[in-house]
């Protein structure tokens, strides 16, 4: 029997990082508070694929239910928690989640996530929190070597505001936008024949690095007071994350929503040994609007695939073995209690002595059974 | 670590390399590489893939940037920065038949390599068709009876007119691009900015 494509089985290292890096981040949520919550892996497509959450029905694995209705397996946490959620009372709530995800556009068709949602808070603390949670469990992970970026989804939507563009202009632009594609920014732009706007756009592409680059903005943007309080926002979380300890935090003025319920502060990080996107997540106060609220939500979403790949190794610990025999198992069993803090083995017939430490028997002596050390 | 390029081989190799020395940069290394398909130079790590392929290596972080066609980018729309257009390997994109041919009263069969572009265009064109995906030579495609067209790229219409097809409609323009993988753009700005900031003003003369 053969796997399709995009699943796999998986034994080793990666499962038993992937399990401790669960345990880990069910710690480090519980002792900051957060409840811990879980949705159904079959959900309605439409959960997803509504006007607000945006998502695209092609990337699901979907089938027709009995009543002809299209259903999914869970593609996102955040708006199947939101559905479950919505009807709670509108006071500061913190949760937490783990479980898989299903993507047909993804190498794994299945992935791990946890992560964290708050909802009803106040906007800064939210997104503090969230920001510090995420900073307290990779730590934990012992996972040092990131970066973080901060960017915002106003940043784009007040440089276009003024302009009217169709819905499809908008989508092209954007799509542009977060492929950094200049000539198409500038080809969009030039609809409206304004060259301010094409070359705002353009140089807002551009505009990533480290902290510096919100002094320049500050500068060219001194006249425009929402995208000077959107620059302050931002500044006031790295100064937040450089308290923290974090030493690597770049902005990217320029970056827009891939999807659509994102609505403001959007961060996300990158192991710099390879790139891989360790989490990613912001603010999404719109993703509520489905379900009639205007509140306060923001959280992320860790790759938990992603974070086991990259683990260190566990310390060593002493691996022993006790050679018994059924009639032996038992006064095995009792000794290996003895043995705390070691991996230990009992086995009938010792094939791989290189395998252990430290290798017992037990032995049987003047009528009473006893483990000596071989 | 130096940044690593990843190029598309054949077609566009050529007028890369001549725009790359037009840069500044010596190119003797890539010149000289015979049947190698990894190139070490003193400040950038090269290797040479299929265009499809030079966009699966960008999009997973193996290549830093990567040269690559227009119309692969179009076809299979990988997951990068795409950031602009260089100023060579520029083709077009074009509906392809015999000459004189009597388009069949029924649906039309069209076949490509590039079976997206070929839907996107029908569907524009609010007709149905069927796409035939063929890996190459789609030129006898109609010469041997298996479409009824042929939706392929063009570059000088040479290879159409010797097989005795015609262009029957011209719908996309193309030229290489410069594409770059998602979080190297950021965590190797210092490395990469530069190199990018070079093929622009590169781009501006040419």
């Amino acid at each position: 029997m053969f796997l399709p494509s995009g699943s796999q089985d998986e034994t080793g290292v990666q499962i038993s990082n992937r399990l401790k890096a669960s345990e880990v981040f069910r710690l480090v949520a519980e002792q900051r508070n957060f409840k811990p919550i879980t949705t159904p892996v079959v959900e309605y497509a439409a959960t997803f694929t509504n006007d607000i959450a945006g998502m695209d029905l092609h990337s699901m694995l979907k089938w027709f239910n009995g009543e002809g209705e299209i259903e999914v397996l869970r593609p996102d946490w955040t708006a199947a928690i939101a559905r479950a959620i919505a009807g709670q009372p509108p006071s500061e709530q913190k949760w937490s989640y783990q479980g898989s995800v299903f993507r047909f556009d993804k190498a794994e068709k299945e992935s791990r996530q946890a992560g964290i949602e708050i909802v009803h808070a106040e906007r800064f603390y939210g997104e503090a929190e969230s920001l510090l949670t995420a900073i307290a469990y990779l730590q934990r992970l012992d996972i040092t070597s990131y970066v973080l970026e901060l960017g915002h989804t106003g940043i784009f939507e007040a440089i276009i505001a003024p302009y009217s563009f169709t819905k499809e202009q908008e989508q092209q632009l954007l799509q542009a936008m977060h492929d950094k594609r200049a000539d198409l920014v500038e080809e969009i732009a030039l609809i409206h024949e304004d060259a301010e706007l094409a070359s705002s756009l353009i140089s807002l592409i551009d505009a990533y690095g480290s902290r510096d680059i919100i002094e320049q903005y500050r500068r060219k943007w001194s006249a425009r007071q929402n995208l000077l309080a959107i620059l302050d926002h931002i500044e006031q979380l790295i100064d937040l994350l450089e308290a923290s300890g974090v030493t690597e935090v770049i902005v990217d003025l320029g970056r827009v929503k891939n999807l659509p319920y994102y609505d403001g502060i959007m961060f996300r990080a990158f192991l710099t040994n390879d790139g891989s996107t360790c989490f990613s997540g912001g603010r999404y106060d719109k993703l509520y609007e489905q379900f009639q609220q205007r509140i306060s939500a923001v959280g992320l979403a860790f790759d938990v695939d992603i974070l086991a790949k990259h683990m260190k190794p566990a310390s060593e610990v002493v691996k022993s073995c006790i050679i018994a025999s059924p009639a032996t198992h038992a006064v095995a069993e009792a000794y290996r209690a003895e043995l705390e803090g070691q991996v230990v083995d009992i086995q009938y017939q010792l094939e791989t002595p290189a395998n252990y430490q430290t290798i017992y028997e037990v032995i049987e002596e003047n009528g009473q059974y006893k483990v000596v050390k071989l | 670590m130096k940044p690593v390029i990843a190029l598309t081989k054949g077609r566009l190799e050529k007028q890369f390399l001549a725009f790359f020395e037009s840069l500044g940069y010596d190119v003797e290394p890539l010149r000289d590489k015979g049947r190698k398909l990894q190139i070490e130079t003193k400040e950038f790590s090269f290797f040479f893939a299929k265009g499809v392929d030079v966009t699966t290596y960008v999009e997973n972080g193996i290549a830093d940037i990567g040269v690559v066609g227009g119309d692969i980018l179009v076809e299979h729309q990988p997951d990068v920065y795409n950031l602009f257009p260089l100023p060579f390997g520029h083709c077009r994109m074009a509906l392809a038949t015999k000459a004189d041919y009597q388009w069949p009263g029924r649906k039309k069969r069209i076949a490509s390599t590039f079976t997206r572009i070929t839907k996107e265009y029908f569907k524009e064109k609010g007709e149905s068709v069927d796409i035939i995906r063929l890996e190459g030579s789609v030129e006898l495609a109609p010469i041997l009876g298996l479409a009824d067209a042929i939706v392929d790229i063009v570059e000088t219409g040479t290879t159409l007119k010797e097989n005795g097809l015609v262009i029957e409609d011209e719908f996309f323009s193309f030229s290489a691009r410069l594409i770059a993988n998602r979080s190297s753009l950021k965590i190797k700005r210092d490395q990469l900015v530069p190199v990018i900031e070079r093929f622009k003003e590169g781009v501006k003369q040419g």
